[in-house]
């Protein structure tokens, strides 16, 4: 890393708009390209600071500040437009996670990079939603929250309760949705509402490790821990008439349910494996970068297209993991309602995944190219008419679900025109961490996180109490912030605000 | 057309089918008179006299009156249009005459690998030498920037190209209604046709389902973590 002091970093980086700021060339040695953020005034300050601390004399250890990483990545080999910082960026293993960054395939030099995956492959959120109204579900809360978590498993080390065998785990990696679909777990529209439609066709489980393989068995049908989590939400304000009547959210107080989770084990692995394979694929065909963390592979060697099959697989676990919890999901209501799913309406209006990287054709200097996008902590967004987003939101651009933190509230928005053009169709994924995870346990006490969110009238039921300071909302940016920065920037639309009545966690 | 003249003329036994000139004025008019002398009919012999009157100005009058009489649907037409109806009205009548002979005639067919598929796609009924296709033809081309060409379904297979290859362009601003109405109706149109697809294929999933599904919860193997 260069060291300058902090006035001179500031030289490289410019204030385009109030919603925007450039990295120019020569921040990071090496960049290929510029680099770009979006931030407002509140998120430009966490930004500057986390810059201004690291150009502290003596400030080593730990990840770099999340411009710099930015900028690294733009230094990568074969990467195209601008390496790009969505609102709610912040550091992360390699690239920051808000990351994307795309690569040209036609390029025999471009890679494809794991850390700019991120570790937990197709962490992603879904949303359910249902006719009930706030009224119908307020009085019988509790025991609601408490039936979610008997069905929904969380926490590190827990198991789910779908039995499933070394063979169904291996159908099951290949199929994605499909294998949730064929045992009857989930319904045929669900599939419609999933990014991909909840499979990836080129994955290859035998490029996946045995000890993979292993960690996810029981695993599957489980939330985790960390920042997942279910919640149950109302529609709280609608900002957007049509494109959430075309959601089927016609009205406030609506009753909706959030599932955030990811690969758990399974995907955590397949990256750490990938990690090893690619240090080595990188002295062989001696690819630099400006950050050891950056290993990565050319996307046509063999340690590339072996990573792409195996992070496929893990984005295939990832979805039948929120498959089964939406079948969970759907019987713990359906038992305390003594309604059938289909009676209470509860569709699946989207399912989107914020670590992943995917084979995307966009627009790049007026020609149509193949690239390879990354997206870490980012939400793709693709607009209006865009032939890879479900026929019914053909017209309004596809959903974007951004899950808050703990009991602080979640947004729906959607992609746009712009935002195809200016970051490759992505947005922020949600809130984005302000505070690391031990400064949070030395500055928060964790009866105080329990008493507020009590206080707010949200039940909350939690595995270890004692972990949930780590995501108390003080440990994170500002939703709001991070959510108008992207509409008022054009990169998505914001449709509907859910507020949180109950939350499980891990 | 003037293939088709040939054939039509061949069939009806004409001397020299393949060296009818139809541009030329004295070999159109001898052709009417030939039909209307050995094949139609229409007048007695004597009446026959303005069209036999090939080199007066007075022919192309006795020709409309001819034309009237026989109830040509063709005779507001160009000449062309005018003598492809009396043709063929002369075939008709040249059938009529003898059906014993001809009804048991049979066209080779040639022989076909590929079944007849009849196509309902108007676009391949579309006619490519109309005065509206070509300059439909003419003004995407000028939005799209295609340089000019003679054949129109060139400068067509030119636009595919391009429109294939990088994103579509602009159109000019006094344009944008012309081009944003329609292409919005097609986008709806394609929506429609999205969802009633996608409808059909919710419904054999959910066939399928009925025969494979079978979800099972083991709430004795699940365990919550710390």
């Amino acid at each position: 890393m260069v060291v300058r002091q902090y006035n001179e970093e500031l030289k490289y980086l410019e204030k385009i708009n109030p919603y925007c700021w450039k990295i120019k060339m020569g921040f990071q040695p090496n960049m290929n390209v510029e680099g770009v953020f979006y931030v407002n005034n509140t998120l430009e300050k966490l930004m500057l600071d986390e810059l201004r601390n690291a150009c502290r004399p003596g400030m080593t250890g730990g990840f770099l500040p999340g411009v710099k990483q930015i900028a690294n990545v733009a230094a990568l080999p074969g990467i195209v437009g601008r390496s790009v910082g969505l609102p709610d960026v912040h550091s992360g293993y390699g690239f920051a996670i808000g990351n994307m960054a795309a690569f040209d395939m036609s390029n025999p030099k471009s890679i494809v990079s794991p850390g700019g995956v991120g570790f937990d492959i197709n962490c992603g959120v879904r949303l359910l939603r249902t006719n009930l109204h706030e009224k119908d579900v307020q009085p019988i809360k509790e025991q609601l929250a408490q039936s979610l978590f008997d069905h929904i498993p969380v926490g590190v080390g827990s198991k789910g309760i779908i039995p499933m065998n070394a063979r169904d785990m291996e159908e099951a990696l290949e199929m994605g949705m499909d294998w949730s679909l064929r045992e009857g777990y989930v319904w045929a529209e669900d599939k419609e509402h999933c990014e991909e439609y909840g499979r990836m066709l080129n994955a290859d489980p035998s490029k996946v490790s045995l000890r993979a393989k292993k960690r996810g068995l029981p695993q599957l049908g489980t939330l985790g821990a960390g920042n997942h989590y279910a919640e149950i939400q109302v529609v709280d304000e609608i900002y957007d008439k049509y494109a959430a009547g075309k959601m089927g959210l016609e009205r406030t107080g609506q009753v909706c349910v959030m599932i955030h989770s990811g690969s758990r084990g399974f995907g955590h692995q397949v990256a750490t494996d990938a990690l090893v394979q690619m240090e080595k694929a990188m002295k062989r065909d001696k690819i630099e970068t400006n950050d050891r963390q950056l290993a990565c592979a050319r996307i046509h060697s063999v340690e590339g297209q072996d990573y792409l099959k195996a992070m496929a697989a893990a984005a295939n676990f990832a979805w039948v993991n929120r498959s089964s919890m939406t079948f969970l999901t759907r019987q713990a209501f359906a038992k305390q309602f003594k309604m059938a799913p289909d009676d209470l309406d509860m569709h699946v209006i989207y399912d989107v995944s914020h670590n992943i990287a995917k084979v995307e054709e966009h627009i790049v200097d007026g020609k149509v190219k193949t690239l390879l996008v990354h997206r870490k902590g980012s939400t793709r967004a693709f607009p209006p008419h865009h032939p890879l987003i479900p026929v019914d939101y053909q017209l309004t651009g596809q959903p974007v679900l951004i899950g808050g933190t703990m009991g602080t509230c979640s947004y729906v928005l959607t992609g746009t025109h712009q935002g195809m053009t200016e970051t490759f169709g992505s947005t922020c994924h949600g809130a984005g961490r302000a505070l690391s995870r031990a400064k949070s346990r030395r500055n928060i006490d964790y009866m105080d996180v329990l008493s507020k969110l009590e206080s707010m009238g949200i039940s909350i039921r939690v595995a270890s109490p004692k972990l949930v300071m780590e995501e108390a909302p003080e440990s994170y940016k500002n939703v709001t912030d991070v959510v108008n920065t992207c509409h008022s920037a054009g990169i998505s639309k914001k449709t509907v605000k859910l507020r949180p009545i109950a939350v499980i966690k891990g | 057309m003037s293939n088709i003249f040939k054939l039509k003329l061949s069939a009806l036994g004409h001397p020299n089918p393949d060296s009818f000139n139809c541009e030329d004025e004295k070999e159109y008019r001898s052709v009417v008179l030939w039909l209307e002398d050995q094949k139609i009919r229409h007048y007695k012999i004597e009446e026959r006299e303005g069209l036999r009157n090939i080199d007066a100005d007075s022919w192309k009058e006795a020709y409309d009156t001819y034309q009237r009489d026989l109830v040509s649907p063709a005779s507001e037409g160009s000449p062309n249009e005018q003598l492809n109806w009396l043709l063929s009205y002369a075939v008709r009548l040249e059938y009529a005459d003898n059906v014993d002979k001809y009804k048991n005639a049979k066209a080779e067919q040639k022989k076909q690998a590929a079944p007849n598929i009849v196509s309902s796609n108007p676009l391949d009924n579309l006619d490519f030498s109309s005065p509206a296709f070509k300059s439909g033809v003419e003004r995407v081309c000028t939005v799209a920037g295609i340089g000019p060409h003679l054949d129109p379904k060139m400068r067509l297979a030119a636009l595919s190209k391009i429109l294939k290859t990088t994103p579509h362009p602009d159109p000019p601003k006094a344009e944008v209604n012309v081009v944003q109405q329609p292409s919005d109706v097609l986008k709806l149109l394609f929506v429609q046709d999205l969802r009633n697809l996608q409808t059909k294929i919710n419904e054999a999933l959910v066939a399928v389902q009925t025969v494979t599904a079978d979800p099972r919860t083991d709430t004795k193997l699940g365990r919550v973590g710390r």
